[in-house]
């Protein structure tokens, strides 16, 4: 066992390297305060969304992947904006990312990712299909006034 | 009562018909009645005067006779046969329906001999109708479901178990409101009876015989009548069923609510038939003095207007003019800040032809303690004179089931058919059954029987009233025993309406004069529209000419949908309020709508115009946030700082009480007086007048959308196409 | 039911619950006031409610109060019961802290008295 690692300098190396990687001081806080949390990762790609991947073995399992989410949310970043490709390689379904397998289908038919838009104007609401029993009146809109 | 028969009714169109006097009869003529007969129902003695049937005899000691064919308002047919029964002494079995009794008569009605007929008769009936109650309309209010349960056999002999034989009968098009199901028909004739004798429209009749004897209109043809609904009700089987009611409901699952149509004048009794909360149909319910069980078109078949085009919600109008939905406290403080900002002369109330007496009465009240008496109604009346200050002036003295014992109807400037239909069953009623002779002054129409049109010129009044008429009718007006006067309010808007109704009492009371019968009433004004009498019971000022010109700043419009307020005719700055139930003329002029209720959903109070107060009572809630809509102006009134002294409707109508005893008298009507001292009143308005009398309901395609309710209703709208289209057609 | 029966049955006492006398009942329904008077304190502070002492003791007196014209002692008798049985309830922490709050109806909006206020919140 080295000095260096007896005196827990590997350590404070390692935790200037995450800094160094992470763009520098500022841009650690901002992600620290963005993100609460700072970690050093290979970037393994990038969604058409502006998610980034990464991946560090050297955490353990389980957290040895994750996103960091578009800078276009901001802070409104949440879980449903992974698009489903890239969730299977987050949870370990698959070793390769998305755009490096090969045999992923890609159909003409498949719908474009959202994200859950429960509670914004775009959600989906049960609607009912029988007919209301009095059917109000619309006033005419006053054309010219 | 005996009817005329078949043969009588229809020989009734010919032109040559000659009216023998000494045959009629009238109600106070004491005539010796003849003894009456004893005759013996199951063993039960009953005195009944000749010329009953044992059908009708059995009746008075409570037996019951079944029968399709009969009915007690048609002529007797006698050809269904159910009414067989066992009479001593007679060697074959005799329809009851037919059968005058004689002396010493002894009906069996329920010995083995006449269960045994009705059985062989069911049988018969049955074999050729189908077996499709299950998907018929009828089903649960079906005359031979009900009877072949009581009556029929418990044994079938039906060996077809191919479904080889059975008779079927293509289906008739009657139109958009009668669905026919022709198999279904058990070829009882009551539709042909009710359409040659009643509705006065002799489309129907019979084709063939035997097995191929077929009901229907010869050729494929609307039936054109506004009564035409009836022959749903008349019909015993599913053979005539109601299109837009097809396949609805059950009648176990409609709870049914008495109450009173507004769509005409008459106020019709009706019941509201609805299930969760939906008015589903209305039928008609029997009142002898109005509409006896008949029921016209648009009253009973208008209902689907009532969900259609309705106020939910009040609203406001926004800053670009447009009306938005919005609160009831918003419309509220809204409306009650335009009224108190508004001087009291430039304030104005306008109530439409649909309006309840209590609603009519708090706005009234309301507007007379922010100091207007500018309520007015949207029909005019002439004020010149008495006006409207006695009330025989605009009612129907006579009253409508009297109508039936006149002996001489003079119809002045109405097409009494399509303003009050009823009461055109009536008057035809009088015309075959009492030999009643008509004349119309007016347009020529087609009144379904036939009369002496003696032109359309107002000055003929003038001189029938003076007596200076060389024309025959006059003749006939002086020497009838009975004669009634019927004027259309509509002829009392023009300039002359007032010299008009001045002539129109001068010739009903000169005639009223000379009868005999002191009690009888000649002078009838028939008004348009269910409102307008409770209206002028109550105060209100008929027409809104004069307020108009005077350029109101706030318009109440309580239901006004006649179109006679319009944006055009009021200052810039106005601001209307509509309060009502449909979204039509009224609520799209409006800058705040109340919603109200309509008369299926309020329990509120209607006067005939026979001046009868009836009362309408709640069969579903108003829809959405509508209210009741006295309560909307009691409401109304709290904010403004004029609180109306009533919480309920039982203090409402303590205020009605007050204001006339006949507003709450439900069912009554009073006999009108004061005749003398509105003529003498009348006298000096007795201009020369020159105009014609023009009707606006000419036709049978004018007569079905007349009102906010029924200009909603897709039905009606069907109604209308299917006439023009008919008109179209050769036959 | 011959004259003497029915005599029978309109002259027959009735068994008592637990009191004979007014004076009795009155007693038994002093003394489960002044138990729950005691337990106050410790209810407010045992079940945490946001209510002070005399809140409590207020609406005590109130739900007693409610019941002041009940003149039957069988029928005094079974409230005292019943009384007693939520007064065990809550003691033993039987109860939870809804149940203690629910005696001051928080939820319960007083329903609408005059026209306007019925006229604009119900659908009369």
């Amino acid at each position: 066992m080295s000095v260096a690692k007896l005196l827990a300098l590997d350590k404070v190396a390692k935790l200037f390297n995450i800094i160094k990687q992470n763009g520098g001081i500022r841009a650690s806080l901002y992600k620290l305060y963005k993100q609460e949390e700072l970690k050093d990762g290979v970037l393994v790609g990038e969604d058409k969304f502006g998610n980034k991947y990464y991946e560090n073995p050297r955490y353990f399992y389980s957290r040895n992947r994750w996103v960091e989410y578009s800078e276009k949310v901001h802070l409104n970043y949440d879980a449903s904006q992974v698009p489903a490709e890239w969730y299977g390689w987050l949870h370990y379904k698959t070793d390769l990312p998305p755009h490096q397998d090969p045999s992923r289908p890609h159909y003409k038919w498949m719908a474009e990712f959202t994200e859950n838009l429960s509670g914004t104007t775009g959600q989906y609401t049960p609607y009912s299909t029988t007919r209301a029993k009095i059917e109000p009146w619309v006033p005419k809109p006053k054309t010219g006034a | 009562m005996l009817r005329q028969p078949l043969s009588r009714a229809l020989a009734l169109t010919s032109p040559t018909r000659a009216a023998p006097l000494a045959a009629r009869r009238f109600a106070e003529q004491v005539q010796a009645r003849p003894d009456n007969v004893e005759v013996f129902i199951d063993d039960q003695p009953v005195y009944v005067p000749p010329g009953t049937t044992v059908l009708q005899a059995a009746a008075q000691v409570g037996v019951e006779i079944p029968r399709f064919c009969y009915h007690e308002r048609l002529a007797v047919a006698g050809n269904c046969r159910m009414c067989l029964v066992e009479v001593e002494k007679s060697p074959k079995p005799v329809a009851a329906c037919a059968m005058p009794v004689m002396k010493g008569m002894r009906v069996k009605t329920n010995s083995d001999l006449t269960r045994k007929a009705r059985e062989g008769v069911m049988e018969f009936l049955l074999v050729n109708h189908p077996l499709d109650c299950p998907i018929c309309d009828q089903g649960g209010e079906c005359d031979l479901q009900d009877q072949s349960m009581a009556f029929g056999s418990d044994k079938s002999r039906f060996t077809d178990i191919h479904f080889s034989g059975k008779r079927a009968v293509e289906d008739k098009d009657v139109g958009p409101l009668i669905k026919t199901i022709m198999t279904r028909c058990i070829h009882c004739t009551r539709c042909i009876r009710f359409a040659s004798e009643v509705a006065g429209v002799d489309d129907f009749g019979t084709t063939g015989r035997g097995t191929d004897m077929q009901v229907g209109t010869y050729v494929e043809k609307m039936f054109l009548s506004e009564l035409s609904g009836n022959i749903i009700d008349l019909c015993p089987v599913g053979a005539l069923t109601s299109k837009p009611y097809s396949f609805a409901a059950r009648p176990w699952e409609t709870r049914r609510i008495d109450s009173v149509d507004v769509l005409d004048p008459l106020g019709s009794n009706i019941v509201v038939a609805t299930r969760t909360n939906e008015v589903l149909r209305i039928l008609p319910r029997t009142n002898e003095e109005i509409n006896e069980e008949w029921l016209a078109d648009k009253s009973r078949f208008a209902c689907d207007g009532l969900k259609r085009q309705r106020l939910v919600t009040p609203m406001m109008a926004d800053s670009r003019g447009n009306l938005t939905p919005c609160e009831w406290e918003d419309a509220i403080v809204a409306a009650a800040r335009a009224l108190r900002d508004c001087p009291p002369d430039k304030l104005v109330a306008v109530s439409g032809d649909l309006a309840d007496a209590e609603s009519l009465v708090a706005l009234k009240d309301l507007l007379n303690k922010l100091g207007s008496e500018n309520t007015c109604t949207e029909q005019y009346f002439p004020l010149e004179g008495s006006g409207i200050d006695f009330r025989s002036s605009y009612l129907l003295n006579t009253k409508i089931a009297n109508v039936e014992e006149a002996d001489f109807v003079l119809l002045i400037g109405t097409n009494v058919r399509f303003e009050a239909p009823l009461l055109n069953a009536r008057i035809r009623k009088a015309f075959i059954h009492k030999e009643t002779d008509v004349a119309l002054v007016g347009p020529k129409v087609d009144l379904t029987y036939d009369y002496m049109h003696v032109g359309d010129s107002a000055s003929i009044v003038k001189d029938l009233a003076t007596g200076t008429s060389a024309h025959e009718v006059l003749k006939r007006l002086e020497s009838a025993k009975r004669p009634v006067v019927i004027l259309g309010a509509d002829q009392l808007k023009t300039q002359e309406g007032s010299a008009l109704l001045a002539y129109t009492q001068e010739l009903a009371l000169r005639l009223q004069d000379k009868l005999q019968d002191k009690n009888w009433k000649v002078l009838n004004v028939l008004q348009r529209t269910a409102s307008q009498v409770a209206a002028l019971d109550i105060g209100y000022k008929p027409g809104v000419g004069k307020v108009l010109e005077a350029g109101p700043k706030v318009v109440y419009l309580l239901g006004a949908d006649a179109g006679v307020v319009t944006r055009e005719s009021l200052p810039k700055d106005a601001v209307v309020i509509y309060q009502g139930h449909h979204g039509d003329v009224g609520a799209q002029a409006a800058d705040i709508v109340l919603p109200g209720a309509a008369y299926t959903e309020k329990r509120a109070t209607y006067v005939n115009a026979e001046g009868r107060a009836q009362q309408t009572l709640v069969a579903v809630t108003p829809p959405g946030k509508a209210r009741e809509d006295w309560k909307i102006i009691r409401a109304l009134s709290e904010v403004v700082g004029e609180r109306l002294p009533y919480d309920n409707l039982d203090e409402v109508r303590t205020r009605m009480s007050e204001i006339s005893p006949a507003l709450v008298s439900y069912g009554d009507v009073q006999d009108n007086n004061y005749f003398a001292q509105a003529r003498a009143l009348a006298q000096s308005l007795q201009k020369p007048v020159s105009g014609k009398l023009d009707v606006q309901l000419k036709t049978l395609e004018d007569y079905f959308m007349t009102d906010s309710i029924s200009r909603a209703s897709p039905t009606m709208a069907k109604c209308v196409q299917a006439v023009l289209k008919q008109k179209q057609s050769p036959y | 039911m011959s004259a003497r029966q029915a005599i029978q049955v309109g002259t027959k006492t009735v068994k008592p619950v637990l009191s004979s006398s007014q004076g009795e009942a009155r007693s038994r329904v002093l003394s489960l006031y002044k138990a729950w008077y005691r337990q106050i304190p410790y209810l407010v502070k045992d079940f945490d409610i946001p209510k002070s002492d005399e809140q409590c003791r207020a609406k005590l007196k109130e739900i007693f109060l409610k019941n002041k014209d009940v003149t039957d002692i069988r029928v005094i008798d079974i409230l005292v019961i019943k009384g007693q049985m939520e007064l065990k309830e809550s003691v033993k922490m039987w109860k939870q802290k809804g149940h203690i709050m629910a005696y001051f109806k928080p939820t319960e909006e007083p329903k609408p008295k005059d026209f306007l206020s019925k006229f604009f919140s119900s659908n009369e």
